[in-house]
């Protein structure tokens, strides 16, 4: 209803309210005598159990979230909670009654940290609770992990200990439950953040990342994570989904290379870092300085653009007296129309998963998360991917839609993790030769959980499924996944240790040996229309290294069998097919097919694979526009991303022969400011050197093509087709009958 | 002298102006004199590009005359905006069937 300004709106029934301020007051207080003091109410155990009743029945129950936004307007956590169980931790621990008490809060503490994310079922009231909700979040963070001094986090820990002595064939369902409100609480904790949609309050650094990390390193929450990651097969069975969460909210977006620093690397790329930036500024400021009028803003200069036809055009400003291209870009500029933009695609509702986001962490933070991170490389990894996997497969209770996706990228983050730790011990040793002994290789057997045929499996089901129902970010996590599977198994193959080569050869061989992955990975470059920056930076980065895997590992072994699946028109057509299998089908024949899907039957063949052959499927103009739109993004790329596009382009043009496809007028423009600017790659950096190079020499051939066929003139206007493509590439036409 | 006859004499004749249509790029536009016909007219003698050693000012000859054309051709659109339409249209029936006309105009001159 509207409500005429001044006037109250009313928006929790006050009955209600008054039911619960009533139980809050109840439930203790600060004495006045005694003002620091917090002294338990008569009834304060009844009084917790009634909160509790009345956030289920009446919150839960009837889907409204009152009776959690007066609980956050009475100050029930930082106000009665955090004192009652601080109280309970200095007073021993040992009072039975007290016990449940502080139990009876933590049971409390759960549900008024759950994330308030929101969805798409929202009533009116989710609406007009959830901001205030999520602001009063931050501040039950705040007070968790800061509460005057006093270590809440282990005190939370204290209460689930004597479940977790408990073996678990003795454990019953309580004190399973207990478990998981302790995980469950954590990982609230690790997700609660400012929300980037409210007002901050100003000291959104006291709930950073940085800070939980801290507050988990400090007072044992990374050591109960381990030990129960590393027991998770035996004893906590139960508690794995909740551990995946919290290690995923930990690890989402943090930078495995800077994590993985020395103090002296880390500053030195700081001030790189800085350098850049400042660099970026003043070169800014010098392009800026170029065109910059040289006297004041009423000079009024004017000059004429003679065109065809006795046609004339102005363009004013001194700027445009410097030379030709100035002048026909501020023609360009001083257009007022636009294009319109096709809606965006609507952004994805859960914000607690977005993992895209970089986290920056304090040095201190840096420090305790490493340790973490290499603790649980060396113990937790295997157990509990192995279990998470299987309980994920088994499609086990406990396991939610969110959790495959979690999954994928946490195994992808400890991967990469593993790989920089083995180059920064490397590296440290290195540093210190001669003072320590030789450094023994050692074994990938860390990782081996995740690097089994079971995973390959679930992997390459999941990506399959994702593809076929849109899932964007559940394919980006697992792009990733895959990706750093590729990268470690290459690593692999370059140790030492002739076990782990032996192995990695295997994988190698398990991982090219399906068609279906080569199909799939050229479905995923190909399909980019509007998934976002996250899912172009991965479609491409695993492009990159499967092509380039491919490549040497079909070189080394020259008689790589594929098994490729086709498929083949049953009955009266089978017998022909039986004669063409073998020959290369034109795609007019393939489309065909395809419209036949129904009476189709797959047909499993192995052949030998063609890496020229398969190359070539890259290099067509789908890949080409998504490799396109993530080079202009270039000035937000790092060198390793440009390298990636520089690489695929020069593939293009020069391995395959192929640079038709690169004869497109916005793909010319693009590439020429990149190099000439206005708002170019940064000259002094060494991919520019690359890059110029490389537009030189396509622009080199496509001078060349224009004074060969003239018709190239129109084409570069388009998409070319590929009947003509050939034809302008090659100058004659493709050979219809080309035999294996 | 019954005002129901139902005729509506009485009724007052809205008049809505219609707004003048929009200018727009589509095939016609493109496939007229001033469109890629132009451009294969002017191409000879317009473009005039060196070659090896020149490729960074070939280049901006070669954006500066297509520039300049779309903007003959279609005023309203930015220069990156005007491609992408061009390139979107390309994909229809009728120009993909033009494109290979075009194609096929030189390979004859060629094979002649």
């Amino acid at each position: 209803d509207v409500v005429s300004f001044g006037q109250e709106v009313q928006v929790v029934d006050p009955e209600v309210r008054a039911h619960v301020y009533s139980l809050v007051t109840a439930l203790g207080g600060f004495n006045g005598e005694n003002a620091d003091c917090y002294v338990l109410g008569d009834d304060a155990l009844a009084c917790l159990r009634d909160i509790k009743r009345w956030l289920k029945l009446y919150d839960e129950k009837i889907n409204r979230m009152d009776v959690a936004r007066c609980l956050g307007e009475a100050n029930l956590v930082n106000g009665d909670l955090l004192p009652i169980l601080s109280n309970w931790w200095t007073s021993g621990q040992n009072n039975k009654h007290m016990s449940r008490i502080a139990l009876a809060c933590l049971e409390l503490l759960v549900p008024l940290t759950w994330p308030a994310e929101f969805h798409k079922d929202m009533t009116v009231n989710h609406h007009r609770h959830t901001p205030y909700i999520q602001q009063a979040q931050v501040r039950y963070k705040r007070g968790l992990l800061s509460y005057g001094g006093s270590n809440l986090l282990r005190t939370v820990i204290r209460i689930a200990l004597p479940s977790m002595a408990v073996p678990r064939s003795e454990r019953t369902t309580r004190d399973e439950g207990i478990l998981k409100l302790m995980l469950y609480l954590f990982r609230n904790i690790s997700i609660i953040s400012q929300s980037a949609r409210l007002a901050a309050e100003g000291d959104e650094e006291e709930t950073s990342r940085s800070v939980t990390i801290n507050a988990f390193a400090e007072q044992d929450v990374f050591a109960l994570l381990l030990t129960m990651c590393s027991n998770v097969g035996d004893d906590f069975s139960q508690q794995d989904m909740a551990l995946l969460e919290i290690l995923f909210h930990l690890v989402k977006g943090v930078n495995v290379e800077k994590l993985f620093m020395d103090d002296v690397q880390r500053t030195a790329k700081r001030t790189d870092e800085l350098k850049d930036l400042l660099s970026k500024e003043s070169s800014l400021k010098r392009e800026y300085a170029k065109n910059a009028p040289t006297r004041h803003g009423r000079f009024g200069t004017m000059i004429w653009v003679k065109r065809d036809d006795a046609k004339m055009s102005t363009v004013s400003g001194q700027d445009v007296l410097k030379d030709e291209q100035t002048t026909l870009l501020k023609m360009d500029q001083s257009k007022k129309w636009n294009k319109p933009q096709p809606r965006r695609r609507q952004e994805e509702l859960s914000t607690n998963n977005s993992f895209d986001t970089p986290t920056h962490l304090s040095s201190t933070a840096t420090k305790n998360l490493r340790s973490f991170v290499e603790e649980f490389l060396d113990s937790g990894f295997n157990p509990l991917f192995t279990h998470v996997r299987k309980a994920i497969e088994r499609e086990a209770e406990r396991v939610t839609d969110i959790n495959s996706r979690q999954f994928f990228y946490t195994v992808s983050w400890f991967l990469e993790a593993e790989r920089v730790r083995r180059t920064y011990q490397k590296y440290t040793h290195e540093q210190s030769k001669g003072k320590a002994k030789e450094m023994e290789p050692d074994s990938f057997a860390l990782v081996a959980g995740v690097l089994n045929q079971e995973t390959f499996v679930f992997l390459n089901r999941a990506m399959q499924y994702g593809l076929d129902h849109k899932d964007w970010e559940d394919i980006n996590a697992e792009m990733r996944c895959f990706t750093q599977i590729l990268l470690t198994v290459q690593e692999m193959s370059k140790s030492p240790l002739e076990e782990d080569q032996e192995i990695a050869e295997n994988i190698q061989n398990r991982i090219f040996y399906e068609e279906t992955t080569h199909d799939r990975v050229l479905a995923l470059v190909r399909g980019y229309k509007d998934q976002g920056f996250g899912y172009l930076d991965a479609c491409t980065e695993l492009s990159h290294v499967f092509l380039r895997m491919l490549e040497r590992y079909s070189k080394e072994n020259i008689d790589l069998q594929i098994r490729s699946r086709r498929k083949a028109r049953r009955k009266k057509t089978a017998e022909k097919n039986a004669t063409t299998n073998g020959e290369e089908e034109d795609p007019e024949e393939q489309a065909s097919e395809d419209e036949e899907i129904e009476d189709a039957v797959k047909v499993a063949k192995e052949r030998t694979f063609d890496f020229k052959r398969f190359s070539a499927k890259f290099c067509t103009q789908k890949s080409v526009d998504t490799f396109f739109a993530f080079t202009k993004f270039y000035k937000e790329l790092d060198s390793e991303q440009l390298k990636r596009a520089h690489r695929y382009f020069y593939r293009i043009a020069f391995k395959q022969e192929m640079s038709v496809l690169l004869f497109r007028v916005d793909i010319i423009n693009l590439f020429y400011k990149m190099i000439k600017g206005p708002g170019g790659l940064d000259p002094s950096k060494p991919v520019f050197k690359e890059w110029e190079e490389l537009v030189r020499q396509i622009i080199r051939r496509l001078v060349k093509k224009i004074e060969q066929r003239p018709a190239l003139i129109t084409e570069l206007l388009f998409s070319k087709i590929n009947a003509t493509a050939f034809y302008l590439e090659y100058g004659h036409e493709k050979q219809t009958l080309t035999s294996e | 002298d019954n005002p129901e006859l139902g005729l509506g004499l009485d009724e007052e004749v809205k008049v809505t102006k219609k707004r003048q249509p929009i200018a727009k790029l589509d095939e016609g536009r493109l496939l007229s004199q001033n469109g890629i016909p132009r451009l294969r007219r002017t191409a000879k003698s317009k473009l005039k590009l060196k070659g090896k050693g020149h490729e960074f000012s070939d280049a901006a000859r070669i954006l500066n005359f297509y520039q300049l054309w779309l903007d003959d051709l279609f005023p309203r659109a930015k220069f990156a905006d005007g491609l992408a339409m061009i390139e979107k249209l390309g994909h229809s029936k009728r120009l993909q069937t033009m494109r290979r006309e075009w194609i096929d105009e030189e390979k004859t001159n060629f094979s002649k």
